[in-house]
């Protein structure tokens, strides 16, 4: 299968944060969903990326091409929603598409009014009039309407009610359907990557944790609920990290069958990403 | 790149209104004879159109744009564009309206024509001054430099005046008077590539 995205050994320094030595890939007709918490490095590594950051290290390569010196024939095969930036306010929704039309060779006038149309946005008004959740769909909708190849999404999914996250999320699930296509989403709504990544990469404090193909994750991974008693015979190479709670301890497990098999725990949960976050970040061991 | 100045002008669209009512004092000015403002219509141009960096600004705009295929230098170069289109565009109106008025009046005068120019080259010149600080700085630092600029040409203007007198700034520049559009169009010319070179320079390199 061939790769859409490849970071090798992505290095960018801040005072006081650095994104470090981030490597993953993205196999074409996939999804990749990269969670962690504020401030991790997802925003940066999606910057890096596109090359709104451009002072890094590593190697970044898109549809096989370098990013930095293919930048303008990458982009043209690109739809990006970012988490805070999009166009001025004071212009209106109908404009996108007088600009967007000197923008992108590809770009369909009809395909981003049928989206306007499905997401019921008035052409006429003025993005600032937009509520949060609107304005999101409008953004979804103008990186859709140029036939990107790959998506590249920060949080496109906040300030959506569960409604119109359900909507988008059906909509990147057809985006896929065209197995040239890729997306590349970072949440912090880890249930909608649940339900469409086919891979997760957890970013922590700069530093990539793990990078795998979801099901694989969901699959083996887990949570041993149990007493002190039993937690203290476990070997500490069997678990990832540990929570200690009131009354009972929370342990993650890599391979839920082989603990399993081990240790016989009475309670051996799956996990969600969630958990796995809170579990990874805030656990200790 | 098209759509980039398409843009910047969608956004002054807001502000016809202040600039037509701006046009009606001017003709209405004009036609009486009493008072002339076209001195302000390109230079109320520029403001409108710099006015487009603090919604850029206040929208994260630039991070926006550098994700689509244009390039940064086209980003750069847009802004320039439409700051020349809509200066130009409003000397245009605004010398038609003149010889409208002249040649109703049958009293044509060429030298308004080259106060116009003039104008335009004065609107230009501060572009050029200003842009490459408005993409290091952004725009809310350059509004202070912006009248630091304006400041700092007055006093050179008058220390010229003091040190070398009238007469003298006069006969320098009658040097020239044979070919003073020429010549003020080609410092423009050279003026603005060098402008647009360092603004590149900065803009290539910025992060958003």
């Amino acid at each position: 299968m061939e790769n859409i995205l490849e970071v090798k050994n992505l290095t960018k320094q801040f005072p006081g944060f650095a994104l470090d030595n981030v490597s993953f890939t993205l196999p074409q007709g996939m999804i990749m969903g990269i969670i962690g918490e504020n401030g991790s490095g997802k925003t940066t590594t999606i910057k890096s990326i596109l090359n709104i950051y451009t002072n890094y290290t590593g190697e970044i390569n898109i549809f096989g091409l370098n990013n930095k010196t293919n930048d303008e024939a990458i982009k043209e095969n690109i739809g990006v929603v970012l988490d805070d930036t999009f166009f001025p306010e004071i212009l209106k929704v109908a404009d996108i598409n007088k600009i967007m039309k000197g923008i992108y060779k590809n770009w369909d006038e009809a395909l981003f009014h049928k989206y306007l149309t499905d997401f019921n946005l008035n052409p006429k008004k003025m993005i600032k009039t937009l509520s949060k959740g609107m304005r999101k769909k409008l953004e979804i909708a103008t990186a859709l309407s140029h036939h990107p190849k790959l998506l590249i999404l920060d949080e496109p999914t906040a300030g959506l009610d569960p409604i119109a996250r359900s909507e988008v999320i059906d909509l990147f699930q057809s985006f896929i359907e065209d197995a040239s296509c890729s997306i590349l989403i970072s949440s912090h709504i880890t249930t909608d990557l649940e339900h469409i990544a086919d891979y997760i990469t957890f970013i922590n404090a700069g530093k990539i944790i793990l990078s795998k193909p979801s099901n694989e994750l969901l699959d083996n991974y887990g949570i041993v609920k149990c007493n002190e008693q039993e937690f203290l015979s476990f070997n500490k190479s069997d678990y990832l990290k540990y929570k200690k709670n009131r009354y009972a301890y929370e342990v993650l497990v890599p391979n839920k069958q082989a603990f399993k098999n081990k240790y016989h725990p009475e309670v051996i949960d799956n996990i969600t990403l969630e958990e796995l976050m809170i579990l990874m970040i805030k656990g200790e061991g | 790149m098209k759509g980039l100045i398409k843009k910047d002008l969608l956004m002054i669209k807001s502000n016809f209104k202040t600039l037509g009512l701006v046009f009606i004092i001017y003709v209405i000015l004009a036609f009486q004879g009493e008072m002339d403002i076209s001195f302000a219509i390109p230079f109320l141009g520029s403001m409108i159109m710099m006015s487009t960096f603090s919604f850029d600004n206040l929208n994260k705009w630039d991070a926006y744009a550098i994700t689509f295929p244009n390039g940064r230098k086209n980003i750069v170069i847009s802004k320039y564009l439409a700051n020349f289109l809509f200066v130009s565009l409003l000397s245009l109106i605004e010398l038609v309206i003149l010889f409208i008025i002249q040649f109703t009046e049958h009293k044509l005068n060429p030298q308004v024509y080259f106060t116009i120019y003039t104008m335009f080259f004065a609107t230009i010149l501060f572009q050029d001054i200003i842009y490459p600080i408005i993409f290091r700085f952004g725009i809310e630092k350059a509004r202070i430099a912006i009248f630091a600029v304006i400041f700092s040409l007055v006093i050179i203007l008058i220390g010229l005046v003091k040190l070398f007198s009238f007469k003298f700034l006069a006969s320098l520049l009658s040097i020239f008077e044979n070919h003073i559009f020429l010549s003020l169009t080609l410092f423009l010319i050279i003026l603005t590539l060098v402008s647009y070179k360092i603004s590149k320079k900065i803009y290539l390199k910025k992060e958003f």
